[in-house]
């Protein structure tokens, strides 16, 4: 506060035990300070502990904006009411904070978790004509908590808000409530003006939701549309669910040498990861990462990739004020004129590549028995391959 | 108002404890644990035992804080939620529940639906409030054992409750937190002088989550009881007018 008021701008500090202190203020109104303790296990460098900060400020800020809504939060007239207010997102503040649910990337990459079911053009008929029947253009079905199919208008949401409705579907979805009529307000999109999300729970792990006006009502929705659209699709909605956390379907197969991917598309803004459990991995070559260490570890590296060589694709919908804080964050992929396209890293662990086409953006992990040298390949091919399975898909 | 229906003068009490309910309270369990439905799933029984299952609209009402939510998912089995969020929409919960009818020993299968909307998000958009009283068949009044103010505000709740054409919501008073004794601002005495001027039935829940269903069962069954009670009386009082008409 001292440094502004002198027009210098301090936007994060550290402490020599690795803690780091980073905020943020948002609409000349709102403060958020988030500290972290440093001492996490295997965290990576500062530099990559500053990008989770900061993406974890803009992703609490938009989900207290989703809840209350922008005009709540910028012309308060009562802090302590205000405060009490908040207690309705800590909910999904928490989920953020804890970062829990394994493979759900999205609050980083603020692309779309999304999952590529075996019968696209069923769900995707579905979804449309269910938002239709509940007058809406906005729908869509998420499996595991990742998209599964959704109505075009919904794709057209600024990516913060897709990820960040998905991740409200999440905590709704987890409580095991049936059916819910939730008032949100999209941060980007209707930041004064509330719309409803309806969402119903299919069958465990799939839930189908609508953003909509003042008409259907949950009990109309729900006892009218929801059997009639979805009860003849059950078999369907299995065969999306038994795509489970691989997030692609059986037709892609991958090379037995990956550990872990991250695809994303860069013009859909969507993602797909996973990763793989080992299953005949020989005895005696070293031991590979656990499941758990392989998301952190993919993290890791999208995170150190973004920061030195790629360029995270510009959010759309950022205010110049935010621009002007991403230009703080530079790193010497401006100091070149060219643009890297392909990266690696070796560590004690395992091998990293990525690589990034006008399209896409691929993030691997590979055991450390695959020489170095190979690598180029593993991953250029893992690319061909899902792109090759996956080609009509209109998600990828 | 009715009289209070004595518990189990029409549904068989204790039901889940016998033998022969065994097959039926199965099929609402995974792994010993409660199963969750999704809203395509119900349980299904073998095709030589026929049952029926009737739908329900349940509505929780009671001050924010008071454990509506929490309530919800003791009874559906869910895991109760340790920290307090307030509920900022309407979240449903559903519940099925077996029962055995005293009198003809059909057995029925109750699918429950629970309507649980926070009080802040209520008084902040106004169509929340109708959306949960569109075609609801029960209300359950919550106050807590440990909140004076909340067994005060009742009789205003209610109050809601009392025009001509809600006449036919099944009205239940649950009384929750009855296991922090310690903190107990509600007196026995109270609640029985409350139960006589309102003849409402007065239920209370708290504690452990138990294994089997003891917990749940005294209150899903006398919410059951009501709600055939009073589409029996709804029936019959149509046949009456049918044949009034007839005549």
């Amino acid at each position: 506060m001292f440094g502004s008021g002198q027009g210098v701008a301090l936007s994060c500090c550290e402490t020599e035990g690795g803690g780091k202190v980073a905020w943020r203020v948002f609409q000349d109104s709102v403060m958020l300070i988030a500290v972290s303790g440093g001492g996490r296990h295997g965290a990576g460098s500062s530099k990559e502990e500053e990008v989770h900060l900061q993406r974890l400020l803009e992703n609490v800020w938009n989900c207290m904006v989703l809840v209350l809504g922008q005009d709540e939060l910028t012309n308060m007239r009562n802090v302590e009411r205000l405060k009490r207010d908040l207690r309705s997102c800590f909910s999904i503040i928490d989920q953020l904070l804890e970062d829990r649910q394994e493979g759900i990337l999205g609050n980083l990459t603020h692309c779309t978790d999304s999952l590529i079911p075996p019968n696209t053009t069923v769900i995707q008929e579905a979804v449309d004509s269910f938002a239709k029947a509940a007058d809406s253009e906005f729908g869509c079905l998420i499996v595991h908590g990742r998209i599964a199919a959704a109505t075009e208008k919904w794709w057209r949401l600024a990516p913060q808000e897709v990820v960040l409705l998905s991740a409200l579907v999440r905590t709704l979805s987890g409580s095991g409530s049936a059916s819910c009529d939730y008032p949100v307000f999209l941060p980007q999109g209707s930041p004064t003006v509330a719309h409803r999300l309806l969402r119903f729970h299919l069958l465990p792990g799939a839930d189908v939701c609508v953003l909509c006006g003042p008409t259907p009502s949950l009990h109309r929705a729900e006892t009218e549309l929801v059997g009639r659209f979805w009860s003849p699709l059950v078999e369907t909605l299995r065969d999306c669910l038994a795509v489970g956390e691989r997030c692609l379907p059986g037709s892609v197969s991958l090379r037995p040498d990956v550990l872990a991917l991250l695809l994303i598309n860069r013009e859909t803004r969507r993602s797909v990861s996973c990763v793989r459990t080992s299953t005949n991995h020989p005895p005696c070559a070293p031991l590979l990462p656990s499941k758990a260490r392989c998301w952190e570890l993919l993290k890791l590296f999208y995170i150190f990739s973004i920061k030195h060589y790629f360029m995270q694709e510009e959010t759309l919908c950022v205010t110049p004020e935010e621009r002007a804080h991403k230009t703080n964050t530079e790193d010497f992929v401006h100091g070149f004129s060219h643009q890297p396209i392909h990266c690696y890293l070796v560590t004690e662990e395992c091998k990293s590549y990525g690589l990034q086409t006008p399209q896409h953006q691929l993030f691997l992990l590979i055991p450390l028995s695959v020489p170095t040298f190979a690598l180029r390949t593993v991953a250029t091919q893992t690319l061909s391959d899902i792109v090759a399975a996956t080609g009509l898909s209109p998600l990828m | 108002m009715a009289q209070v229906l004595a518990p189990g003068s029409i549904v068989v009490a204790d039901w889940h404890r016998c033998n022969e309910s065994k097959q039926y309270f199965s099929k609402i369990l995974h792994r010993k644990r409660r199963r969750h439905f999704g809203l395509l799933e119900f349980p299904v029984m073998p095709p030589h035992v026929p049952v029926d299952t009737i739908h329900y609209k349940v509505f929780i009402s009671g001050k924010s804080g008071v454990g509506k939510t929490a309530l919800a998912a003791r009874l559906a089995g869910l895991n109760i939620p340790n920290v307090h969020y307030e509920t900022t929409g309407i979240e449903t919960t559903v519940v099925y529940w077996p029962v055995k009818l005293r009198e003809s020993g059909r057995v029925l299968f109750f699918r429950l639906q629970l309507w649980d909307c926070g009080e802040n998000a209520l008084r902040r958009f106004d169509h929340l409030l109708p959306s949960c009283k569109e075609q609801v068949d029960a209300v359950l009044f919550l106050f807590s054992f440990t909140d004076r103010t909340s067994f005060d505000d009742l009789s205003n709740q209610i109050a809601k409750w009392t025009d001509t054409t809600e006449d036919r919501v099944v009205k239940l008073v649950v009384g929750t937190k009855f296991d922090l004794f310690m903190h107990c601002d509600v007196a026995e005495r109270d609640v029985k002088v409350f139960q006589k001027t309102w003849s409402l039935p007065v239920l209370h829940i708290g504690g452990e989550v138990s294994d089997g269903f003891g917990d749940v069962a005294p209150l899903l069954n006398c919410l059951t009881e009501q709600l055939w009670h009073q589409d029996c009386v709804t029936a019959g009082s149509a046949n009456y007018h049918l044949v009034q008409e007839t005549v």
